[in-house]
């Protein structure tokens, strides 16, 4: 099946725009101006005002922001980032960006497929300059005990939020806990516009560093000489263009208005899952119930407990029930690109859950019909 | 402030806007078949086989040095005149940007002999900038390199449609790549955008590896069933560029080769009704002005003064314009040369001023703009002695 290249009956995840989403970013192109300007600055306040942070600052994706979250850390060469395996490459390559090692430390295990704090503090050595933990699947990581290591040890917090909008931890969203926060809105995300991202902190010199550094380190954007503000600029660092644009901010904007509910049915499509997958022998649901009211359930993660059927397992959902599933992730530590630089390492938590992990199909106009075919597949896969 | 003539002005049509609803409505935005459409119609209208879609024109310098392999150690050779991304991106691969001075102070481009006393045994490679959209010769700049072993990154992102050869190759297509970019000014614009020409299919295929983190396959790939896992291969990065830009990009390279047509009809009548204005000198030559593709309107004023006041003068009629400062005026860039050492790019950055100029700019507004400069111009030749 892979070879004909069919699309899944039920697939992975299922954007759907609204219509006043749509009609947002028509208006924004008909308005003429596309690059950062006011529905950009809209969109940060109205972000940051929901997540109880200071500063949002909207960027072109989450690799972005992360970059940005580093540099602010002070990353450079010769200095060390402590970071998950578990995750998206950018998470790591970041890292690599400011000239900086990433430094993996192993998850929790396949119950909690964060961050062990313990596994981080042992990493912890003189050329540490900053943790990254990943609120994974939407759930949160370890971040009371991490902000606590951290600070005992002078070292800065960064939170790769990708998964993770409008989740708590007692009460307070995740993304405000560490230094700075890095969201993304890539198309299959919960808050999505296509690509895009964000770095939200409290800190004034961070949101301060990151605008500069988002748009080359110009002292002035296109939008304040239009406007009359300054009519020249001076370069005051090495910057990127990491802009977002109007249009994604229009769409970002009136998506972020739904934002809360989107979550809520989730959490109800993640509890009905959690009910019927959680009795299948030979499965594992992460995470405990209690978890999912704090978590944003942006993806539904399920292992199977023996590695050797996970495969079976897969192409039996793919191929004979046409429901398509995912990897999240490969081991960052076992690619090509990161066993050349730092050889071959051990993570067994890591590898196990990235050998026997299925993300299976969750989008908020998943139908009850939809999550019983998905339900059933697994109980015919693994009898 | 509203400006009655702001720098550029987007139009952007019906058709335009029902081609990116018709995308948000289909829901799949993540980089998938409008944007394989959108790189084939930009590299066959750049006279390139290949064309890698990236999110801004500074990931594709930066891809660009990194698919050529550049690194610390090469030497890069700039132009002292241009957006600060050109000198950017050889810094991103750990590369160090030479500073080089352009043709003269009104051909603001590298030409083969500002070029050829900065080579060394460490250069590996040349940006050559299409300044305000004025095609560099890089013809002649390929030759050079090839000579002394040395690769040539077009930087076309003022200059895509500008004809650089007498058999009319375009911008982008002589350089080992060529890099363009689609921000909201320019001629082709999707709000932020870029890509990466080439006529090799390795450095083609490396861009689209590392625009993506290094992954062997892409969503939308595993979307429709190829490959379930992923290798990543080689160090990346996210600049990749989503489908609705790539349906409002598509959408608006029909009219691109109009919307030259139209900047060149108003570069001429403003040149024609400049001619004879005392403190007013035109940049680049005729013939030039029927290759460029005309991003911007550059005039050179008497000195830095009078450039001022010109800018100031118009600002008060409700006139913006623009200038480019010279790299090493920055502070960031103070370190990269003295100032007086290039002093063709120092004296154009000094003197110039960049009028209105939009695909829909109209007689009646270049003529406004033009008695404004005449006015100023007149007034400060009446204070001189």
């Amino acid at each position: 099946m892979p070879a004909t290249g069919t699309f899944p009956e039920i697939p992975l995840f299922d954007l759907r725009l609204a219509p006043e989403d749509i009609e947002a970013g028509a208006e924004t192109l008909r308005s003429g101006w596309l690059t950062l300007g006011p529905r950009t600055q809209a969109f940060e306040e109205a972000f940051a005002a929901q997540l109880g942070a200071r500063h949002a600052v909207a960027v072109s994706s989450c690799t972005a922001a992360l970059h940005l979250a580093y540099l602010a850390a002070g990353v450079g060469p010769g200095d060390e980032v402590i970071v998950p395996s578990f995750t998206m490459a950018a998470t790591a390559s970041a890292v690599l960006y400011c000239g900086g090692t990433p430094v993996f430390a192993d998850i929790l295990g396949r119950h909690d497929l964060s961050i062990d704090p313990a596994k981080v503090e042992a990493r912890i050595g003189p050329k540490t300059k900053a943790v990254c933990v990943v609120h994974f699947a939407g759930y949160p990581g370890k971040i009371a005990e991490l902000r606590d290591l951290c600070d005992r040890h002078g070292l800065a917090l960064i939170e790769d939020v990708a998964h993770a909008p409008s989740a708590t931890v007692d009460g307070r969203k995740l993304g405000t806990w560490g230094m700075a926060g890095a969201f993304s809105f890539f198309s299959n995300k919960i808050l999505s516009s296509g690509e895009g991202g964000l770095l939200a902190t409290d800190d004034d010199a961070v949101a301060e560093l990151a605008r500069s550094l988002r748009s080359q380190a110009m002292t002035s954007g296109t939008w304040s000489r239009h406007t009359g503000a300054t009519s020249t600029y001076d370069v005051v660092g090495l910057g990127f263009n990491y802009r977002i644009d109007e249009m994604h901010s229009a769409l970002l904007l009136s998506r972020l208005a739904r934002l809360e509910a989107d979550i809520e049915r989730r959490r109800e499509l993640t509890r009905t899952y959690r009910r019927e997958l959680g009795r299948i022998d030979g499965l594992i649901v992460p995470y405990r119930d209690e978890e999912v009211e704090y978590s944003s359930c942006y993806v539904f993660p399920v292992l199977v407990e023996d590695k050797d059927r996970w495969e079976h397992v897969r192409d039996f959902l793919r191929n004979e029930r046409g429901i398509q599933t995912s990897l999240f992730y490969p081991a960052v530590h076992r690619f090509s690109a990161y066993v050349e630089r730092r050889g071959e390492q051990s993570l067994p938590h890591t590898e196990l859950a990235s050998e026997t992990e299925l993300t299976i199909p969750m989008f908020p106009h998943m139908t009850a019909e939809q999550q019983e075919r998905v339900v059933t597949a697994f109980e015919e896969a693994l009898a | 402030m509203a400006w009655q003539i702001p720098l550029t002005e987007l139009t952007i049509g019906e058709d335009d806007v029902a081609a990116v609803v018709q995308c948000l409505e289909e829901g799949w935005l993540t980089m998938g078949p409008r944007v394989d459409e959108f790189e084939q119609g930009v590299a066959a209208f750049c006279g390139t086989p290949h064309g890698a879609a990236v999110n801004c024109g500074t990931a594709a310098l930066h891809l660009a040095c990194r698919a050529l392999g550049l690194g610390p150690g090469d030497e890069v050779i700039v132009p002292a005149l241009t957006f600060v991304a050109s000198v950017n991106a050889p810094r991103y691969v750990g590369a160090t940007p030479v500073l080089c001075d352009t043709a003269s102070p009104t051909d603001m481009n590298l030409s083969v002999e500002s070029v050829e006393p900065q080579i060394t045994d460490r250069t590996r490679a040349v940006i050559a900038v299409h300044f305000c959209g004025y095609p560099a010769d890089v013809v002649g700049l390929r030759e050079l390199c090839d000579s002394r072993g040395i690769m040539l990154i077009e930087d076309a992102a003022q200059g895509i449609g500008a004809v650089v050869s007498e058999d009319g190759r375009k911008a982008g297509s002589v350089g080992q790549a060529g890099c363009l970019s689609f921000f909201s000014k320019k001629q082709l614009f999707v709000g932020e955008g870029g890509m990466v020409l080439t006529s090799d299919e390795e450095i083609d295929k490396k861009v689209r590896l590392l625009r993506s983190h290094g992954m062997s396959a892409s969503t939308w790939d595993r979307h429709r069933g190829y490959g379930y896992s992923y290798d990543v291969v080689d160090v990346g990065y996210n600049f990749r560029l989503d489908e609705p830009r790539a349906a409002l990009g598509l959408s608006r390279l029909g009219k691109l080769q109009t919307g030259i047509e139209a900047r060149r009809r108003t570069v001429k009548l403003y040149r024609e009704l400049l001619a004879d204005v005392p403190g007013v000198e035109l940049t680049w030559s005729d013939e030039q002005v029927e290759r460029s593709s005309h991003f911007a309107f550059p005039i050179l004023l008497d000195d830095a003064e009078a450039c001022d006041a010109v800018r100031t003068g118009l600002a008060d009629r409700g006139i913006q314009t623009t200038r480019y400062p010279v790299i090493h005026g920055f502070s960031e860039y103070r370190r990269l040369a003295p100032m007086g050492s290039l002093p063709f790019s120092e004296t154009a950055a000094a003197r110039h001023c960049a009028l209105p100029l939009s695909a829909s700019t109209i007689e009646t507004e270049v003529e406004q703009v033009v008695e404004a400069v005449k006015s100023v111009a007149s007034t400060l030749a009446g204070a001189r002695p």
